[in-house]
């Protein structure tokens, strides 16, 4: 058997700790002096902190990223922090105090932390970053990142609306209007032209002072496209989804996920999902990074199996999505597919230039 | 644009729904002399409570009474601060605000086991009212509604003839503008100001439980995203009175349920977001014009001293 030293998972940022002790009274942080050192006493093999924008419940990036960060750790032996971000002011604390605690990496997810990660790596430069979903431009040397082309997935989903939509009216609710999110929003309606020109896409934006967490607007803006006819409806508006999917459960309109298998959210309501492998990229990234290989820029699309469709998976069957029952539109979203590899198809991207 | 169907105005009621409770009681507050504007956090409290005892008993009712009893228990803060100690409500409401904020999120993790959202099947919402189906305008307007809405608007009623029809809300009144006068009248200023802040907690409570159990079925941390100031907006707009609350918060609610339907014709988020603020600040110009022209049109002096209030020489300070 093998020692596997023990991983710690402080599913709170100091931050938030600190903030809790001041209000409870307490005096000092609950578990930071139990981190460090494996068990037995052997030596550990290393150490990550990963940083998030928000809280990882319900926010299913996240999960797969911090399960993706789990596993990585698990088969390295490396030791796992994980300091959840509430704000853009507590992201900036969180990467320094991650910093002060000199892991091997510092790993930040998704695009929320890219203005952390422009400055902090120039003020450290012997630590070593991981930025996962983003980049910040220019890149530092000591910044690695992974980064995905969701718009090719996005895509895919849309094809899917164009052939199921009998009311040729589809939409998407998405958290805000930002080029970035927009890699769900556009590609999603170019899909379904591609396939039937006849066919209209409605976005609507969460927005408001928590885009992310506001499932009684997402409710409410679910059910305005549900009220105008639209009958297949991307949802990407991470914590705000769950309201959606109540429109969704109620028969408002067909649902699709993302980032992860989001079917049972509806049951019988959800045709697919726009997957993005966080957890691979991100297992990839580290062991690139502890080979030495620091400072590259890896893209993951379709070609990479970075982004795919519940539909393309090999359980679709017992995936509990509709899509499942539909062998026809899954053979012509897997010729489009083969097309976007082979650049007989490209698909613009809303967040570039 | 589908802004003038029953669908739309039945939208605006629920969106409206947690913000009216939550405006209802800061408005009872400002009438009493207490500047409430710790709703955001009450709400949360309020959201918290009732999607975590729902949870644990199955009963959702039970869900909205223990949401009415922890916020009136937790708006004892601001009775105890503000009124008690005499300390800047403002400050106290802040601290309440960022309180309530963190400890939600805190017990979501140590009572729920859950961070960022709690959604499980089987948490038990409110029931939609029935006893309208069939009524032609009602059975639209309420059908999809949970008790809670109708209620909100009741009680938008019940506190304007409360506050002017009755002789506890005269004192309640005569509290707020003259505390030293109600006070010399037997009546207790401390009483009356203890009082209206926990029924504005028991209606922040009643608010919270409709957002998280009648808008949607789920807490996440957070999900108030400003309703609270929202609510804080439309009290300043109407003055404190209870019927232009009401007024205030459905005009807020159809600037946004617009904005919605707007954005999908183009409209920016952006935009959106600023709509109840927009509406806000056009309001309040629009009414201050009206009181100026009014004033010309009566007295030239007044007129002046309305729109210069500096430029007014008081007799006694000329001695």
């Amino acid at each position: 058997m093998n020692d596997v030293p023990r991983r710690t998972v402080r599913r709170s940022g100091p931050v938030a700790a600190a903030l809790l002790a001041t209000v409870l009274g307490l005096t000092a942080c609950a578990d930071s002096g139990s981190s460090g050192g494996g068990e037995g006493g052997e030596e550990s093999a290393g150490s990550i902190i990963v940083i998030t924008p928000n809280p990882v419940g319900g926010n299913n990036f996240l999960e797969l990223a911090v399960q993706g960060a789990e596993d990585v750790a698990e088969e390295k032996g490396l030791e796992l922090d994980v300091f959840e971000s509430t704000d853009p002011t507590s992201i900036q604390q969180n990467v320094e105090a991650a910093v002060r605690e000199k892991p091997d990496i510092v790993v930040g997810l998704s695009f929320s932390l890219q203005d952390a990660f422009a400055t902090v790596p120039l003020d450290n430069p012997d630590q070593q970053f991981l930025l996962v979903d983003g980049c910040p431009d220019p890149q530092p040397e000591n910044v690695t990142c992974a980064a995905f082309r969701e718009h090719e997935a996005a895509y895919l989903a849309g094809v899917e609306a164009g052939l199921l939509s009998e009311t040729k009216q589809i939409g998407v609710v998405a958290a805000l209007d930002t080029p970035f999110i927009r890699r769900w929003v556009d590609p999603f309606a170019a899909g379904a032209a591609s396939v039937d020109a006849t066919v209209t896409s409605t976005p609507l934006f969460v927005g408001g002072d928590n885009p992310f967490g506001d499932p009684a607007r997402g409710k409410a803006q679910a059910q305005v496209l549900a009220d105008q006819g639209a009958d297949q409806v991307l949802l990407a508006a991470s914590g705000s989804n769950v309201g959606a999917f109540e429109v969704a459960t109620a028969g408002g309109f067909q649902a699709y996920g993302v980032d992860v298998n989001e079917c049972a959210s509806a049951p019988g309501q959800v045709v697919d999902n726009v997957l993005k492998n966080v957890d691979v990229a991100l297992a990839g990234a580290v062991t690139e990074i502890l080979d030495g290989n620091t400072g590259g820029f890896q893209v993951y699309g379709l070609a990479e199996d970075g982004v795919g469709l519940t539909a393309l998976e090999d359980d679709v069957d017992s995936s509990g999505c509709l899509i499942a029952d539909r062998p026809d539109v899954i053979e012509q979203v897997r010729e489009v597919q083969e097309q976007i590899i082979d650049g007989t198809v490209t698909v613009d991207d809303p967040a570039a230039g | 644009m589908d802004v003038f169907t029953l669908a739309f105005v039945a939208a605006v009621l629920t969106s409206s729904a947690p913000v009216l409770f939550a405006a209802l009681g800061s408005a009872l507050c400002g009438r009493a002399g207490v500047f409430n504007i710790a709703l955001e956090g009450q709400l949360l409290c309020g959201a918290f409570t009732a999607v975590a005892v729902s949870w644990w008993t199955g009963s959702a009712w039970a869900g909205v009474a223990a949401a009415v009893v922890t916020t009136t228990v937790f708006s004892g803060v601001l009775a105890l601060g503000a009124v008690s100690w005499r300390a800047d409500p403002i400050i106290v409401a802040v601290g309440m605000n960022l309180l309530a904020l963190g400890l939600t999120g805190f017990l979501l993790r140590e009572l729920l086991d859950a961070t960022g959202t709690f959604a499980p099947t089987g948490l038990a919402g409110l029931p939609d009212l029935d006893v309208f189906d069939g009524i032609p305008v009602l059975g639209a307007l309420l059908g999809g509604q949970t008790l809670l809405v109708p209620l909100a608007l009741l009680l938008a009623v019940a506190a304007s003839l409360w506050l002017n029809r009755t002789s506890t809300g005269l004192r309640l009144r005569g509290v707020g503008e003259h505390p030293e006068a109600a006070a010399s009248l037997g009546v207790s200023v401390t009483r009356y100001q203890h009082v209206t802040v926990l029924l504005a907690g028991a209606l922040c409570g009643l608010g919270g439980a409709q957002l998280s159990l009648g808008n949607v079925t789920a807490f996440t941390e957070n999900m108030t995203a400003g309703r609270g100031w929202v609510a804080v907006a439309a009290v300043m707009l109407a003055a404190n009175r209870p019927l232009l609350v009401l007024g205030a918060c459905l005009l807020f609610g159809a600037a946004e349920a617009w904005g919605f339907r707007l954005q999908g014709v183009g409209l920016p988020q952006q935009l959106t977001d600023a709509a109840p603020y927009l509406v806000t600040l056009i309001v309040l110009v629009a009414s201050r014009l009206r009181v100026r022209r009014r004033l010309r049109d009566v007295d030239p002096v007044a007129a002046v001293s309305a729109a210069h209030p500096e430029a007014v020489v008081h007799p006694e300070e000329t001695r």
